[in-house]
């Protein structure tokens, strides 16, 4: 017995000992990102033997300041272009995936099983290897450096389609049966019915979403030009150079994660949600 | 002519026109082709068909953009052009013959596939131990300690990426915890080995919580009875690991472990942030930037869709064996 109460121990310390060096080592940079952007270049870089400075500065205004002087990008103009093009895209593709959702879900159609096995298909396909035909096809049709052109690919996103699917499926058939009774026509039974009744499911993916275009990268970058930047492309004008200046990089990236750690916090059971539903694959 | 009569008429081709559009559509304009319609064109415009015309530009080579209009299409109503067309050369499978003597496609395959090794064990081990550690009653806090290792998962990898250029910098947070220790510093950004496994480090951050937490979900359909059978036949911690565990996840780790494999090799963000801070292009270059490099510095669109197609093989090859494997 005296044997087992020591294994259990071991077990414990062996445990808490992993779970909190894990969590440090996620946590330490983003604290020290907190830190560093309130700092002087001088200080983020300290000399090769100093110690780590761990205790906020006061100079996070002049940083932001800093930033807003930059001449070659506007870097707050592409904080607001990000949160339109995240803002359009995910009501957009909401939309999208919720109809298309009900559909598989609902209704019994020709050739359902094969156009739903070719979208799931494409999953395995990464999104960043169609840039090429991409560009060619978004220049050829005048919509380069566009939000347009940013917004328009992913908007049928095959996983949106997907966890809707698997959603509305858990709508009780007697339901939507009730409410034709009532005399609804079958844009209201999605409308009126079925969309209230996936809202948590609604919320998991718009999260999902919006944070899917916060940080497509390789796209934008290749398709938009300067002033209509969104924030990740942004971030390399900044980092672009020999010595790229930390103190208002460190601001950069601060309005990059900052905001989407608190939506993450406030939504995290929908975030969570999500994330399974990407994952749940039967 | 009175005017009243010319109106009439033209209403009357207006009805005709829009008649003949809706014998165009399928006659049963039922519901879910209502529903399904717009989602149906954007995926057939934005990608069925660049899937398919990278298969096709991968056997040509792309010289630019030509004035005349390549189709023009009188729908009755709307009157749709496509203006300018692309300029093609056939070559054949001459892209593919490039590949086999192009000594910087084998530098970057042989750096994804190092990553690979590398972050296949480190993003399945870690996660899993996590996941274990905190789906069981020893370990308090559980919630909190979730909440905070999934943080990185809402992170931008850009920023990121940035954020860790700046802790790896000479004389940055890295270099002063090192000195603590009475370790050496190391020149992170200067060394094509250190720049690599940075990017390795760097998704290890950013992965860690993803996938645990689909281990935790995994853990959680795991029925308890199982665990208290092996309990009275005296099963030991890991003989229940072993036994246990490890078969009931299988689905849960073949999944982690292809979702894993497709992210390393389509990585960019982190190789582009680090090579723009100076580190050394040779070891640091994935297959993915590569491919940028290719066909949007160079502009050879032909030989980057070549390489395209080469890694769509490449991670639907690997994922099969998986498949293969894990079931």
């Amino acid at each position: 017995m005296h044997e087992k109460a020591r294994s259990e121990a071991l077990w414990k310390f062996g445990g808490y000992g992993f779970v909190i060096a894990a969590t440090m080592f996620v946590i330490v940079p983003i604290y020290w990102l907190l830190v560093a952007s309130t700092l002087p270049q001088t200080e983020i870089l300290g000399s090769a033997g100093s110690l780590p400075r761990l205790l906020p500065g006061t100079n996070f205004l002049d940083n932001a300041q800093a930033l807003a002087g930059r001449q070659n990008a506007n870097y707050y103009q592409s904080v607001i272009n990000s949160v339109l093009v995240a803002t359009v895209y995910t009501v957009l593709s909401l939309i999208l995936c919720s109809m298309s959702g009900f559909a598989f879900a609902k209704y019994e159609f020709r050739f359902k099983e094969p156009i739903f096995l070719g979208i799931l298909g494409t999953l395995i396909i990464p999104i960043n290897l169609l840039v090429i035909p991409l560009f060619l096809l978004v220049s050829n049709v005048g919509l380069s450096n566009t939000f347009a052109a940013i917004i328009l690919p992913w908007a049928a996103y095959p996983v949106g389609i997907f966890f809707m699917r698997q959603t509305m499926q858990s709508i009780p058939d007697s339901l939507l049966e009730a409410a034709r009774m009532d005399g609804a026509s079958e844009f209201q039974l999605y409308y009126r019915v079925a969309l209230p009744t996936v809202r948590s499911g609604m919320a998991a993916l718009s999260v999902i979403l919006f944070l899917f275009q916060w940080n497509l990268f390789l796209w934008p970058l290749v398709v938009l030009q300067q002033d209509k930047f969104t924030i990740p492309v942004a971030l390399t004008t900044i980092v672009s150079q020999q010595t790229p200046a930390f103190d208002q990089l460190m601001v950069a990236a601060l309005i990059a994660i900052v905001p989407m750690l608190i939506v993450f916090v406030a939504l995290q059971r929908h975030f969570v949600n999500g994330i399974l539903a990407g994952a749940v694959k039967e | 002519m009175s005017s009243i009569d010319r109106r009439t008429e033209l209403y009357d081709e207006l009805r005709y026109k829009r008649q003949r559009l809706n014998r165009l559509l399928p006659s049963t304009l039922n519901p879910p082709f209502v529903l399904l319609s717009p989602m149906l064109i954007l995926f057939a415009v934005f990608l069925a068909f660049p899937i398919f015309f990278t298969l096709v530009l991968s056997f040509f080579v792309y010289q630019g953009v030509s004035a005349e209009p390549l189709l023009g299409i009188n729908l009755g109503l709307v009157y749709i052009t496509i203006p300018q067309v692309l300029d093609l050369q056939f070559v054949g499978l001459q892209h593919f013959e490039r590949m086999l003597s192009d000594s910087v496609l084998h530098q970057s395959l042989f750096n994804t596939v190092y990553l690979f090794a590398v972050l296949i064990p480190t993003m399945v081990i870690i996660p899993l131990g996590l996941a274990i550690a905190l789906n069981s009653a020893l370990i308090r806090f559980r919630n909190t300690f979730r909440s905070l290792l999934l943080i990185p998962t809402a992170a931008n990898t850009i920023a990121y990426s940035v954020v860790f250029v700046a802790i790896v910098a000479e004389g940055g947070l890295a270099d002063s915890l090192f000195v603590l220790i009475g370790i050496d510093p190391i020149a992170w950004l200067q060394n094509g080995f250190w720049s690599r496994n940075l990017i390795a480090f760097m998704s290890v951050w950013r992965w860690t919580g993803y996938n645990m937490i689909i281990f935790l979900a995994g853990l959680q359909t795991i029925s308890g009875s199982l665990y208290e059978a092996a309990e009275i036949d005296g099963a030991t911690r890991l003989q229940k690991f072993r036994y246990i565990t490890i078969p009931q996840l299988r689905p849960v780790l073949l999944f982690i472990i292809v979702t894993s494999t497709i992210s390393i090799f389509k990585k960019f963000a982190e190789p582009q942030i680090l090579i723009s801070s100076g580190a050394p292009l040779e070891e640091t270059r994935t297959i993915v930037y590569y491919i940028y490099q290719v066909a949007f510095q160079n502009l050879e669109l032909g030989y980057g869709s070549a390489l395209t197609v080469l890694l769509v093989v490449i991670v639907s090859v690997i994922s099969l064996m998986q498949f293969r494997v894990g079931d």
